[in-house]
């Protein structure tokens, strides 16, 4: 990829919501404010999401009884966070709702 | 419609590839200062979330497991030690909210109290918390409430978050909305348990855990912030009586220390790195307790002042210099009374009345009440009557001087740091305040020629009133700073010689008010008028208390001057060394006195007049030969001064103290101003000692630098100085400063 094109490509994603999943299975969803060539990555507004662990999940399908019990992920407000680009595993866009079907104006 | 999830991950990494090294893509408004706040993810010194290997993040110990009696007391105690931690400022995420039953309780949210559970949802019958969980749960809540209380109340007042208080939830709701007698009621319910009889447990355990079942329900009731004001006082002496019997229990106890956990900042809405969990020793907890529970019983004392802002204005002082520093919390609580709308919404208008405590100290057709009776003409183009006129003024001005006088009442509920910095600030919307005033003065002048009142009123009251209090408070200014030790030893002639210029300028205007005073009195004793003449006798008094009062400050200050500037010219006092490129003595003096250089009438004196007082015989390197000569004539006009300056604050003080707090509009707080006048002797006495010393050392030998008669450096042989600091028990009292001179031994 040209750097111009890179450049456009990255910049539509400046301001928007994206989900970051990281080496050690935790979720970051925030709005990304910052990147460079190492894949670093700054978000704000961010909220961490973990998955609940085997331990929880075994309690809570104990305590139903069902194999499907809901567990909920915990999730808390971190604000401002820099994900460095080594620990960065997956990257997802969200797409809001509102502005779906190419209203959003970025072009995946 | 659901958000769509679009996994860019393989582009996303081809772009940024491609992106050149050191180019950032970013928002045009992200700076790089803002970056570094950031949190960096997976850095186990600023991630809380980061979790070492075979770590969970889940707690190990369960809320619901059994408690002993015993471990009940440990984690009551725990919590309180906690909570007291977090009085001094440290945030709750490092004191309570590590407790887990504590975090139970609040998270998930619990949309009612009864949902507020060691565990959420339902529960086996088998599993349900017994006894002893159900009165922690009962604490715990009264815990959580308090906590509201508190925040709620030091909100409401000015506070500074990051010196004084931590009121960051952290997302949690602390039962904001849940009434006080709920919280009672379980407590009560908790009580009750407790008393079973079937409840097999032993006697003192029992009757411990009752004790502090008792003590967090008065605890609750005094911090609530619904309080009328006239039930305040009754709170607190009784929780004192409580506090003993909960130190000689907390043997009984066994900590729980699985109970509590670093870990809980992970489920906390945290935007700051993990820090420690902070421990305060149980006995220091309960000293932190008990001061609180004393500072505030003692601000309730405010509800029973005399109506008078000057007695307030006292109170305040004397409340900001008890020993140990009030809490934020207690300094909020006694704001919150200050600025109570029963005290701020007064029958009369308190800028007023300490207004005429100083400059109307007779009955004046100023201030007849029937000039605020009168209407103003019909047809707006008419002039209205002068008495009509005097009222509106006078009206003007107070109107005027609400906000400096409510900044100063701020200012003065603040720590002593954030005081001494406001106190500048102040200072600068007061001097505004002057002009406005001269401006009113003139106009007030030009109605009472009209009305031929020409000896009624003294010159421009309204303005000298501002002056005096001005003046007041640039002498606090200073002398906090030497309470704060802002300035350097070799400072300390300079500063004293400041103070010393502004309370004599001070004494001054007040001398104007004493004999405008004089002058009515001797008006109504011509007249006859016994009753006018007593009134103002009774006022009189007052502004010649403050007089004396100022007297004493500026002798002292004078004598304190003159006692350093000997010391820097016999080399006692250290002189740091400075680079001479970027700093020289004029931009020093300049910096120092930056908060009162735009000050009308100036205050600060010219920079060549200010190094002729502080190096009258020249240079302290090489002074002239005359200083030889003075210091060793003790009938010099040196010693004599210093020795005329020491009897002058005596004999002030004395008469200040023979008019007695009452007078000087401090009987609210007569203990701490008679100690205040006793210290301040102290040090008086102790500056005539230290004087006499270095004189006799003085006597003792002189190295003169170039021989006898030529001038050149002064040395004196075998002495030394110290300077006396916080805690010292003599020459060291609210910013006066005296050095001990020491000998060494022959």
């Amino acid at each position: 990829m040209a750097n111009d094109q890179a450049t456009f490509y990255l910049t539509q994603f400046i301001g928007k919501a994206l989900r970051i999943h990281t080496s050690d299975g935790r979720v970051f969803g925030g709005q990304l404010k910052c990147t460079d060539k190492d894949r670093n990555i700054i978000l704000a507004l961010t909220y961490e999401y973990r998955a609940p662990s085997a331990e929880a999940i075994k309690k809570a399908i104990q305590a139903s009884g069902n194999s499907k019990a809901h567990v909920d992920w915990n999730s808390r407000y971190v604000g401002l966070v820099v994900i460095p680009g080594e620990h960065v595993k997956k990257i997802e866009y969200e797409e809001s709702s509102m502005l779906q079907g190419g209203k959003s104006g970025v072009v995946l | 419609m659901q958000n769509k999830v679009h996994d860019i991950t393989g582009k996303f990494t081809r772009a940024s590839n491609a992106l050149d090294v050191g180019q950032l893509v970013k928002d045009e408004y992200f700076t790089l200062f803002e970056s570094i706040g950031a949190i960096e993810i997976m850095d186990p010194k600023m991630d809380s979330g980061f979790l070492q290997n075979n770590e969970t993040l889940e707690e190990t110990y369960d809320p619901l497991t059994p408690l002993l009696p015993a471990e009940l007391i440990g984690i009551m105690d725990q919590l309180l030690c906690y909570e007291m931690a977090w009085h001094t400022g440290y945030p709750l995420s490092q004191t309570l909210f590590t407790s887990i039953h504590m975090d139970r309780l609040l998270w998930p949210e619990a949309k009612v109290l009864e949902r507020a559970q060691f565990y959420r949802g339902e529960i086996a019958e088998s599993k349900r918390p017994g006894t002893l969980l159900e009165v922690l749960r009962a604490y715990c809540l009264a815990v959580v409430k308090g906590c509201d209380y508190v925040i709620a109340k030091v909100q409401a007042r000015d506070y500074f978050e990051e010196e004084d208080f931590c009121t960051n939830t952290y997302h949690r709701v602390l039962f904001v909305r849940v009434p006080l007698d709920v919280f009672e009621r379980e407590l009560d319910a908790a009580v009750e348990l407790m008393e079973e009889t079937d409840l097999d447990i032993d006697d003192s355990l029992r009757s411990a855990i009752i004790t502090r079942l008792n003590f967090r329900k008065a605890f609750l009731r005094a911090l609530d912030i619904d309080l009328p004001l006239e039930q305040l006082s009754t709170c607190w002496p009784h929780l004192l009586e409580s506090l003993d019997s909960i130190r000689k229990t907390h043997d009984l106890g066994n900590p729980v220390p699985g109970a509590f956990s670093t870990k809980m900042q992970r489920r906390l809405a945290s935007t700051v790195p993990p820090r420690p969990v902070v421990e305060l020793d149980f006995n220091d907890a309960l000293e932190k307790l008990q001061q609180l529970c004393i500072d505030c019983s003692e601000a309730t004392r405010f509800t029973d002042l005399p109506l008078d802002p000057l007695e307030y204005i006292s109170f305040l002082c004397t409340f900001a210099n008890r020993n140990p520093t009030p809490l934020p919390y207690s300094r909020s609580y006694l704001a919150t009374i200050l600025f109570h709308p029963d005290i701020l919404n007064s029958p009369i208008s308190l800028p007023l009345t300490d207004t005429k405590s100083f400059v109307f100290p007779a009955p004046t057709s100023v201030l007849d009440p029937i000039n605020w009776t009168l209407s103003p003409p019909l047809n707006p183009l008419h002039p209205k009557t002068p008495k009509l006129q005097l009222a509106m003024l006078i009206d003007e001005f107070t109107d005027r001087t609400g906000q400096p006088y409510l900044d100063l009442w701020v200012a003065l509920g603040q720590n002593h740091c954030r005081l001494r910095r406001m106190l500048a600030h102040v200072v600068v919307g007061w001097d505004m305040l002057q002009a406005d005033a001269v401006s009113v003065d003139s106009d007030l002048h030009t109605v009472c020629q009209s009305l031929r009142l020409g000896g009624e009123i003294m010159d421009s009251p309204l303005s000298t009133w501002v002056y005096i209090k001005k003046l007041w408070m640039m002498e606090k200014f200073i002398l906090l700073g030497f309470e704060q030790d802002i300035y350097l030893p070799d400072e300390f002639a300079g500063m004293y010689y400041f103070l010393h210029l502004l309370a004599s300028r001070r004494v001054a205007t007040l001398q104007k008010c004493v004999d405008h005073g004089t002058a009515r009195m001797e008006e109504f004793a011509r007249t006859g008028n016994v009753h006018d003449k007593q009134d103002t006798q009774t006022n009189l008094f007052f502004i010649d208390a403050e007089l004396q009062h100022a007297t004493a400050i500026s002798l002292l200050a004078k004598a304190l001057y003159k006692y350093y500037t000997v010391l820097l010219y016999l080399g006692l006092l250290p002189i740091p060394s400075r680079s001479r490129t970027f700093c020289n003595e004029q931009r020093r003096y300049e910096l120092r006195m930056k908060p009162f250089l735009s000050l009308t009438p100036p205050e600060v004196p010219p920079f060549a007049a200010w190094s002729t007082a502080l190096e009258p015989w020249g240079s302290y390197a090489e002074p002239g030969p005359s200083l030889v000569v003075e210091l060793r004539d003790s009938a010099s006009g040196l010693w004599r001064g210093i020795r005329g300056a020491l009897d002058g604050v005596m004999e002030a003080l004395g008469k200040v103290e023979g008019y007695g707090a009452e007078v000087c509009k401090a009987g609210g707080v007569d203990v701490a101003w008679k100690g205040g006048i006793v210290a301040l002797r102290d040090c008086c006495v102790e500056a005539g000692v230290e004087v006499g010393v270095v004189r006799e050392v003085v006597e003792g030998g002189l190295k003169e630098g170039d021989g006898e008669g030529k001038g050149g450096s002064v040395k004196v042989l075998g002495a030394r100085v110290e300077i006396p600091g916080e805690g010292s028990q003599v020459g060291y009292f609210g910013g006066w400063v005296v050095a001990k001179v020491l000998r060494d031994k022959e």
